[in-house]
């Protein structure tokens, strides 16, 4: 149909549309139209990828000026693809309507492991292996020598498309992974190579979070995509997660004796180079003198994003005199590395801040501040003049030079803990030291900062306003979107009690109790008895469900589940586990019913969906709450608490119920679909966590199901599973969830959408 | 856990108790082939002898030479043994009516032996019989209810005795089993419970003892979800143990109680630990099909190693007690994946071919131009929204045709010469359409209009031209109850020709034996039911050629039988 947003002609590639949609992608438009960045929530299952392309897509088309570019970027490889087809759907609608050829380009961006066509390379199973075969076949100077010596193997996709690939733009059209991957077979050119390239020119991009979000790799891919883009995260609800781990750094003594070797390496290769080709050697250090002028001319004049790693003073000057040459660089990253080696010797923890720590290697090595800024950038040529092959055999002393980097830059937002040991075995050394990032808003910063609008959104992100206070940004619009449901398809259900009246809880005092235990193991028991197909609980943490599975083992609780469905359980090992899922699938699909006992914060509970019968219920035992007792965390939650005023309750329940709500909105993925969401724990049922779960399961939690026993959820589970099993029409839903175009443009309704957006 | 230990380090008894549903036909005994006598057996107190046949179980009192109980193994529902150390050692047999019959084993010194024997030689009949006798009548049964004709004939021919019963089914079974087993499994595959083994449990009886009872359902389950046991027990028993020590040993080893850590006996499980293991590992490394599942390539860039705030130690410090919780749980998941999988094991074979197929001409990772469009389907899947869209109409399963040219025109015999591609076809088909478009009528020599319609009346049905050809349809000449009737002897004259057709060509005594049945079989029909018949119609004035063509075709039969039988009298002469 084509809607009419607010003076925008919309094409939307469906017969109905949700009222939800509509309200989406009016507040959308505002956004772009303030140029700002945005905060939406919106349940999963009411298309908001959909709404999200058609809206934008439209705004490209009507202000080719305005927007140039949409990034959109998603969570996992099987979203990525599912963006690109929807995508697809669209464009496939715009010509059906139009009747013009789609002169757009969009395409999707992966690591050269999901997109390398050459028969050798793609073989090798782990993506760093991928990358670093590549590498040894497509590095300059490899390439060089392949030029004087034939016998050199080089990757002929890449030559190929290195000869004529960029002369000639990828023509336009919908390019998912297999199908760049068609294209480069094809032509005979390397698909990723030519991704990457093509990006700088095509209308949507969809990739990983990581392009953009990780300096390291953001500055070789991302960094000269235009300034007029819109930037959508989706699934966002995890995202300073992901810029906090993108920034910290961690060593172990392993990672030093690898670095040791790095160095003796280097060394050796700049020995051996000085004899034969000392000009080389030279040019280099000329060129640093030059310092990185290129590169500040290029940020200067915004052609650039910025790179958290390479700060600006970096640019603005010439690398410091003491480690320009070859050998005294070598000679400081050793003086370093021994630093470092001396730091991991204690037998107490040691947490400092980065300028007590410039302080320390000041005093103790004549380390000082400026060098150690230089360190990455410095490291990176080095390694390009020396010609490294392995550029991954090469990964310790980068980490280490992007640590020196950071922590000669940032004097707030990091810090910095040294371990001797694990808590749990304190007589086995294992020192660590955690270099780590407290502070998201530093690897989102160059991204609010280069983009005109960034979009953040996602099922599950309330409560709204915590997200641009932690990531330091300014909201033009926020909102969040309840579901329009012509009948209650999710039912959710606090269960606090077992039959017993004992109170069921996973805090810490009482979680071993035998009583809980049994209690959690009766509730799924009898649900086991009730639910159809698929059930998915899930746990706290791994060791909790352990500990449980084998006292429900013991007790015999477990054989009795057994009588009603199969059981399967996560582990740690990720092919094991993803076995484990496909035969969960399975028996649901074939009408036996399984359960999988999974965890949360898990790769299941992130990455998997449980549509219609994989998952009839989800329950979650017990309130996901982070481990409290790890010292990052607590100097995180001191962070937050100093600078953005959030207190440490604040941040821990905002974080256990965002992860609860992830979990147990698995499970609904549409209107046509049903589920039951049961929260076992009495916490849930006291209004500070209640009232952090999203609106849209918020609103169905009646007050005369929040402290259930046992026995009264089944009888309400009953009860809800007998009115969904129902025939359900579309006839039910039109007009209350589902509209037409004429429905949509009537006065009334028009009053009632605008009531499904509540502003935060 | 503990409770389990202390329990098994006494030994523990078994009790087999073997138990089979309601069988229903007694076959006829065709011969008796005493497979084991056993004496001094006692019955309402009084000696005898008890007798296993091949097909029934017999005792007779001491002294005399007849049966005073006899029942078919397809009466018997079940055994039933009592307990070890009970001073009576006895074997009770429970009959689907719901009596038993108690044999009390009472030579002194053997009476274990004897009364084992007997149950081992039960336990291998039993099974054999209820199958067998069940399935054959249920499916004669359900033929002759789902097929009236089949229905008729059998009236027909059997009950008026033209062929015998035994006759009729012998090539109708053969027949219908090959039909069924092409449309549907003739009986579904039942699944295993997954909660079989909790159904085992372990009982005290009193004295420092465990009981385990099993059935053979139990222990099919067992065989079914666990191979190797099925390959250890084949390899063992009876050889090296008997059953019930291979059980004792199974309930008591480390396999089953997997949650206890290894304690490095040696037990003859250990093998099919390891071998479960290799299969999980096999399991695992193959990988999943469905790519929205696995989560090895959920992630697109990992951080690199050394990178992000949660680096979780390679789990190097593990307790004792962790280890074996994550034992329980890998155990759980093989089990479950092994009860799925025998569930869908008759199943999967045929579809299991189709994918190595599919996998040889493209899933190999050099060419996968040809990518698996399991996840083209799972995408299309995930971005649906069946509510948004007008129903689409019932899903189809797209054709998917490697060469349409062998599609569209059959299989043709390989003169080549004679083969048009659909290229051809195209060509042809545009040249009759040029042919077409540049057609013109040429008026002169067109016929009259009162010419052509008179031509197309006479042409009609009822018109002039057709009246010769038409025959009144039978239907309007012959009343209804001949005309079943008609249809009846039609069918069985069919019938009994098709079984004297089938015995050309006479090779063996056997097939001799049965064409001259046959014939006689069909003179007989002749006689009784084709006469009359011919009779009545004759009476009631109908043209008699209404069954001249069951004559000839009797008389062709005739014929061939009279040439066959003169040529092998030439040849025995």
């Amino acid at each position: 149909m084509k809607l009419n947003i607010e003076g925008l002609l919309v094409y939307f590639p469906y017969d109905y549309i949700y009222p939800e949609q509509y309200s989406y992608m009016l507040e959308l438009k505002r956004t772009l139209d303030a140029k700002g960045h945005g905060v939406l929530e919106m349940p999963s299952g009411t298309g908001k990828t959909i709404s999200l392309l058609s809206l934008i897509v439209a705004y490209q088309k009507a202000y080719p000026l305005e927007v140039t570019k949409l990034i959109y970027c998603s969570r996992t490889v099987p979203e990525i693809e599912k963006v690109v087809e929807e995508l697809r759907k669209l464009m496939e609608f715009y010509t059906k309507e139009t009747g013009e050829k789609n002169n757009f380009l969009a395409l999707a961006l992966s690591s050269r492991k999901n997109l390398c066509i050459h028969p050798e390379v793609s073989s090798l199973r782990f993506g760093k292996e991928v990358d670093g075969k590549c590498h040894s076949l497509t590095a300059s100077y490899i390439r060089a020598q392949h030029h004087s010596n034939p016998s050199q193997p080089v990757c002929r996709f890449y030559e190929e498309f290195d000869a004529v690939g960029r002369q000639v733009p990828i023509p336009s059209g919908i390019y998912n992974l297999d199908d760049l991957k068609d294209f480069g077979r094809k032509k005979g050119w390397c698909p990723y190579y030519l991704a990457r390239y093509s990006i700088l020119h095509a209308n949507i991009v969809v990739y990983s979070y990581h392009y953009l979000l990780d300096p390291k790799i953001a500055d070789l891919v991302s960094k000269e995509l235009a300034k007029k883009s819109v930037v959508v995260f989706d699934e966002a609800h995890n995202i300073d997660n992901v810029c906090i781990d993108s920034m910290s750094v961690n060593i172990t003594r392993r990672t030093l004796d690898r670095c040791q070797t790095n160095v003796d390496t280097l060394q050796n290769t700049i020995q051996r180079i000085k004899e034969t080709d000392a000009a080389k050697l030279r040019e280099e250090y000329r060129r640093l003198v030059e310092g990185l002028k290129e590169a500040n001319v290029a940020r200067e004049t915004d052609i650039y994003l910025s790179n958290p790693v390479l700060p600006d003073e970096v640019l603005q000057e010439a690398i410091p005199g003491s480690i320009r040459t070859a050998e005294h660089f070598v000679g400081f990253l050793k003086r370093f590395l021994e630093y470092l080696k001396a730091r991991l010797r204690i037998h107490h923890v040691v947490q400092e801040s980065s300028p007590q720590f410039l302080k320390d290697i000041y005093e103790k090595v004549c380390i000082d501040r400026k060098p150690l800024r230089f360190c990455a950038e410095r490291l990176r040529s080095l390694l390009r003049t020396l010609e490294i092959a392995d550029i991954a055999d090469f990964s310790p002393i980068t980490l280490i030079s992007h640590f020196a980097t950071l922590v000669s830059t940032y004097s707030k937002g990091f810090t910095i803990i040294i371990e001797p040991f694990e808590d749990k075995t304190p007589t086995i050394a294992n020192p660590v030291l955690h270099f780590s990032c407290m502070d998201p808003s530093i690897a989102i910063k160059p991204v609010f900062e280069r983009f005109q609008s960034v979009v953040i959104t996602s099922g599950t992100l309330s409560p709204l306003d915590i997200y641009p206070r932690i990531l330091d940004f300014r909201p033009v619009t926020m909102a969040s979107f309840t579901m329009t449901l012509a009948r209650t398809c999710l039912c959710p259900l606090i269960v606090g009690r077992g039959n017993d009246q004992v109170a069921m809880s996973s805090k810490f005092e009482t979680r071993e109790d035998f009583a809980v235990i049994r209690n959690y193991g009766n509730l799924l028991l009898e649900m086991s008895a009730i639910v159809p197909d698929g059930i998915v609980a899930f746990f706290t943490s791994y060791v909790y469900m352990e500990n449980i599975v084998a006292s429900w083992y013991e007790q015999g609780i477990l054989e009795n589940i057994q009588r009603n469905k199969l059981i399967f359980i996560e582990t740690p090992d990720a092919a094991e586990t993803s076995m484990a899922l496909e035969k969960y699938q399975e028996a649901c699909e074939n009408g036996r019913g399984a359960i999988l006992l999974s965890v949360a914060r898990g790769k299941v509970s992130e990455g998997i969906d449980f549509v219609h019968h994989f998952g009839r219920a989800v329950i979650m035992f017990g309130v996901p709450y982070v481990y409290t007792q790890s010292r990052i965390l607590k100097a995180r939650l001191e962070y937050l608490r100093d600078q953005f005023q959030i207190r440490e309750n604040d941040f821990l329940t905002f974080d256990a119920m965002r992860h609860a709500a992830q979990c147990v909105g698995r499970a609904i993925r549409g209107k046509t679909d049903y589920g039951l969401m049961i929260f076992a724990d009495k916490r849930y049922a006291r209004a500070d966590k209640r009232g952090k779960l999203p609106r849209w399961i918020q609103e169905h939690i009646s007050d005369g199901s929040l402290n259930l026993t046992i026995d009264e959820t089944v009888q309400l589970s009953k009860h809800f599973l007998r009115q969904m099993a129902q025939p359900f029409r579309r006839e039910d839903q039109l007009g209350l969830s589902l509209l037409t175009l004429e429905q949509l443009q009537s006065e009334e309704m028009l009053e009632k959408i605008s009531q499904i957006a509540q502003q935060a | 856990m503990f409770n389990v230990d202390r329990r098994l380090k006494f030994p523990s008894a078994l009790i087999l108790c073997l138990h089979y549903p309601a069988c229903l036909l007694v076959m006829a005994a065709l011969s008796e082939e005493v497979l084991l006598v056993v004496k001094r057996v006692r019955q309402r107190k009084q000696d005898g002898t008890l007798y296993l046949m091949t097909e029934r179980i017999a005792w007779g009192p001491e002294g005399k030479d007849r049966f005073t109980v006899s029942h078919l193994y397809a009466d018997i529902r079940c055994q039933k043994i009592s307990p070890d150390g009970k001073s009576k050692i006895q074997l009770q047999l429970v009959l689907h009516t719901g009596e038993s019959t108690t044999f009390h084993f009472a030579n002194e010194s053997t009476a274990l032996k004897d009364r084992d024997a007997a149950k081992d030689l039960l336990q291998q009949l039993l099974p054999k019989f209820k199958k067998k006798a069940n399935k054959q009548l249920e499916e004669k049964n359900k033929m002759l209810q789902e097929d009236p004709v089949l229905f008729q004939l059998y009236k027909d021919l059997v009950v008026s005795q033209v062929i015998s019963a035994e006759e009729f089914w012998a090539s109708r079974l053969k027949l219908s089993s090959v039909e069924h087993s092409l449309s549907n499994n003739s009986k579904q595959e039942v699944g295993i419970s997954a909660a079989f083994l909790a159904d085992i449990r372990p009982q005290t009886d009193g004295c420092n003892g465990l009981k385990y009872n099993l059935t053979s359902d139990i222990i099919e389950s067992i065989f079914k979800t666990y191979p190797a046991v099925k390959q250890k027990y084949a390899e063992n028993v009876p050889h090296n143990l008997t059953e019930k020590e291979f059980w004792t040993r199974f309930f008591q080893s480390h396999y089953f109680h997997r949650d206890r850590i290894n304690t490095g006996q040696q037990d003859i499980f250990s093998e099919c630990a390891k071998q479960d293991e290799k299969g999980l590992k096999s399991m695992v490394v193959q990988g999943v099909k469905n790519p929205m599942v696995d989560l090895l390539s959920l992630e697109d860039k990992t951080l690199d190693e050394g990178y992000g705030s949660l680096t979780v130690g390679p789990n190097s410090s593990k307790t004792v007690k962790e280890n074996s919780n994550s034992a329980i749980i890998k155990r759980f998941n093989h089990h479950s994946a092994m009860v799925l999988a025998a569930g869908l094991r008759k199943v999967d074979a045929p579809s299991d071919q189709a994918s190595e197929t599919s996998s040889t001409d493209g899933n190999s990772r050099d060419s996968d131009f040809f990518q698996p469009p399991i996840k083209k389907v799972k995408l299309q899947e995930a971005i649906e929204y069946e509510d948004l869209q007008n129903g689409s109409g019932p899903k189809t399963i797209a054709l998917n045709l490697k060469k349409s040219d062998r599609y569209s025109h059959g299989p043709v015999p390989l003169q080549s010469h004679h083969y048009s591609t659909s290229q051809d076809i195209i060509n042809s088909v545009s040249c009759i359409q040029e042919e077409i478009s540049c057609y013109k009528p040429c008026l002169t020599r067109v016929m009259p209009s009162s010419a052509a319609s008179s031509a197309i009346t006479a042409l009609s049905p009822g018109g002039l031209l057709m009246q010769a050809g038409t025959q009144q349809a039978v239907s309007q000449l012959v009343p209804t109850d001949v005309q079943s009737e008609l249809k009846h002897l039609y069918t069985a004259a069919g019938e009994l020709l098709r079984h004297f057709w089938s015995c050309f060509p006479v090779n063996t005594p056997f097939l001799e034996e049965k064409v001259v049945k046959m014939r006689s079989n069909l003179e007989r029909f002749q006689s009784t039911k084709l006469r009359p018949f011919q009779e009545k119609i004759q009476r009631e004035y109908l043209s008699t050629n209404l069954t001249s063509h069951l004559d000839e075709m009797i008389q062709a039969a005739y014929n061939k039988f009279h040439a066959w039988q003169t040529r092998r009298m030439a040849r025995k002469t």
